[in-house]
């Protein structure tokens, strides 16, 4: 399991065969930890700059926050890079945790300098995104070509139009 | 092995014995009773809306045959909407914004039907059983289950009066078997009312009117490719339309019988709200939007969300010959 988790961060693993090895790592902590391991050794061979403490709880923090703004991987490439990154930024969190040294001061108010890509762990559905503005436009156009009229006479078209539960328009 | 040849021998003799042979016969037939019912009946309720959170209240009345007909619908809680529907348009009054929009078709049949050979084409995408039977306001009820045979669909429970066809309750479910939707009616009652009774009373001469022709379209001939790419589900309609208060956009569904996905293409320029391209969901609607082509697709469906962004996902651009 180990070298599969080495060839898969170095992006050598055959598709077919990465499945399990993240099934594994969702699963299995003692994975996690391999993972963890080896993105760590392969920060400290490439030198890389490591980032201030609690930085991980404030991108955490950030990322609640924020609604998702980068697309979604397209389809025909599963999100097999997502995940690399997810836990490539876990590793380094770690070593700045472990090393309890500040490298990198971040301003509070400083974006995090990483690109917003999936709230989501690996391999669930892609990002979603808040729906599209008047987007009862769209429901309401929809609707009068829901074979759900057919069996339900106008009824269905309560669907189509904001109702207070659904929240504040966006 | 033999026993079970056995068994199944005297079940198919046993089975054949009883007036109904075929299992699907029984729920299609019911099937078919509702289609009629909800084209035919005249009737006034109340019936609750659940989806997710949201539980609303409203009020229907129908009143009219199979072409001369008018429906209303006011939702009871939150926010005021109420919704009219005629042979050739449907009217949707917002009090609240003073609004009043109406949708016209132009050139084709309204609002079609569901013909009887339609419905047996459902068997071939779902599994259709007998449920158990329900009381549901206070009508005794057969129930019907289209259980959908992939996971590109939902399934639905369908409560009938099994007098009148009525349908009364409506459970849309996904693959795990959990409620997308639900719709029951909880007071029921067949018979024309008054006209007024279907009349809504709003002072629209003062509120602002966001008018839609809704015109058959060739979009394809345009350059776009929509394939639907998902099995059973047909092109049913090809329209260009306004949406909202200005931006004209093209719209091309398909369906399945069950289930209709839309697919809205639009130019770029010229709109002012902020493009979110993936997934998105509101409330029972599973939204895909893509930008192609310096278009802004917007694919709208009532299905899981992978056929919705699998329809997304095929949209594609060419420029005409000729041009």
């Amino acid at each position: 399991m180990k070298s599969k988790i080495s060839a898969l961060i170095d992006s050598e693993l055959p598709r077919a065969e990465a499945g399990p090895v993240l099934d594994a790592l969702r699963a299995d902590e003692e994975a996690r930890d391999g993972w963890r391991r080896y993105h760590l050794i392969g920060d400290l061979m490439r030198d890389e700059r490591m980032l201030s403490s609690g930085f991980s709880a404030r991108v955490a923090e950030r990322i609640e926050r924020e609604p998702s703004v980068l697309s979604p991987a397209p389809m025909a490439r599963p999100a097999a890079r997502a995940p690399a990154w997810t836990f490539a930024l876990a590793a380094s969190l770690a070593v700045a945790f472990v090393g309890g040294s500040t490298f990198l001061m971040l301003r509070p108010e400083a974006e995090p300098p990483v690109p917003m890509a999936q709230k989501a762990p690996p391999q669930e559905a892609v990002a979603q995104v808040a729906p599209p503005d008047k987007a009862d436009d769209y429901l309401l156009a929809h609707q009068g070509y829901s074979p759900r009229n057919n069996l339900q006479g106008i009824a269905p078209y309560v669907r189509t139009v904001s109702g207070e539960s659904r929240g504040p328009a966006r | 092995m033999r026993a079970l040849g056995l068994a199944l021998a005297f079940c198919s003799g046993f089975c054949a014995a009883q007036p109904q042979s075929d299992p699907a016969a029984e729920p299609l037939a019911l099937l078919r009773r509702v289609y009629q019912a909800t084209e035919k009946l005249s009737y006034t309720g109340t019936f609750v809306y659940q989806q997710g959170e949201r539980t609303e209240t409203s009020r229907i009345t129908r009143i009219g045959g199979p072409v001369e007909f008018i429906e209303r619908v006011e939702v009871l809680d939150g926010v005021r909407r109420e919704i009219v529907r005629t042979r050739d348009a449907v009217r949707c009054y917002l009090p609240e914004s003073r609004t009043v929009k109406v949708e016209r078709r132009v050139g084709q049949r309204a609002f079609p039907g569901m013909l009887p050979e339609q419905v047996s084409e459902l068997a071939r995408h779902y599994s259709i059983t007998r449920g158990e039977p329900a009381r549901i306001a206070g009508y005794d009820c057969a129930a019907v289950v289209l259980t959908p045979k992939d996971d590109l669909r939902y399934g639905y429970k369908l409560w009938a009066d099994a007098g009148s066809g009525m349908l009364l309750k409506a459970r849309t479910f996904d693959r795990r078997g959990e409620t997308v939707e639900q719709f029951t009616f909880v007071q029921f009652s067949i018979g024309s009312v008054p006209r007024e009774r279907a009349r809504p009373r709003h002072p629209v001469q003062t509120w602002r009117i966001d008018e839609t022709a809704v015109v058959p379209a060739n979009l394809t001939g345009a350059g776009w490719s929509v394939q639907a790419d998902l099995p059973g589900f047909r092109k049913v309609a090809e329209v260009t339309r306004r949406l909202g208060e200005a931006r004209s956009v093209g719209q091309v569904v398909y369906s399945d019988g069950m289930a209709a996905v839309s697919v809205f293409i639009e130019p770029m320029s010229g709109r002012d709200d902020v493009l979110r391209p993936g997934p998105s969901s509101l409330g029972a609607f599973q939204i895909y939007t893509r930008a192609v082509a310096n278009h802004v697709v917007t694919v709208v469906g009532e299905a899981p969300a992978a056929s919705v962004q699998r329809i997304a996902s095929r949209v594609e651009y060419r420029q005409p010959q000729g041009q």
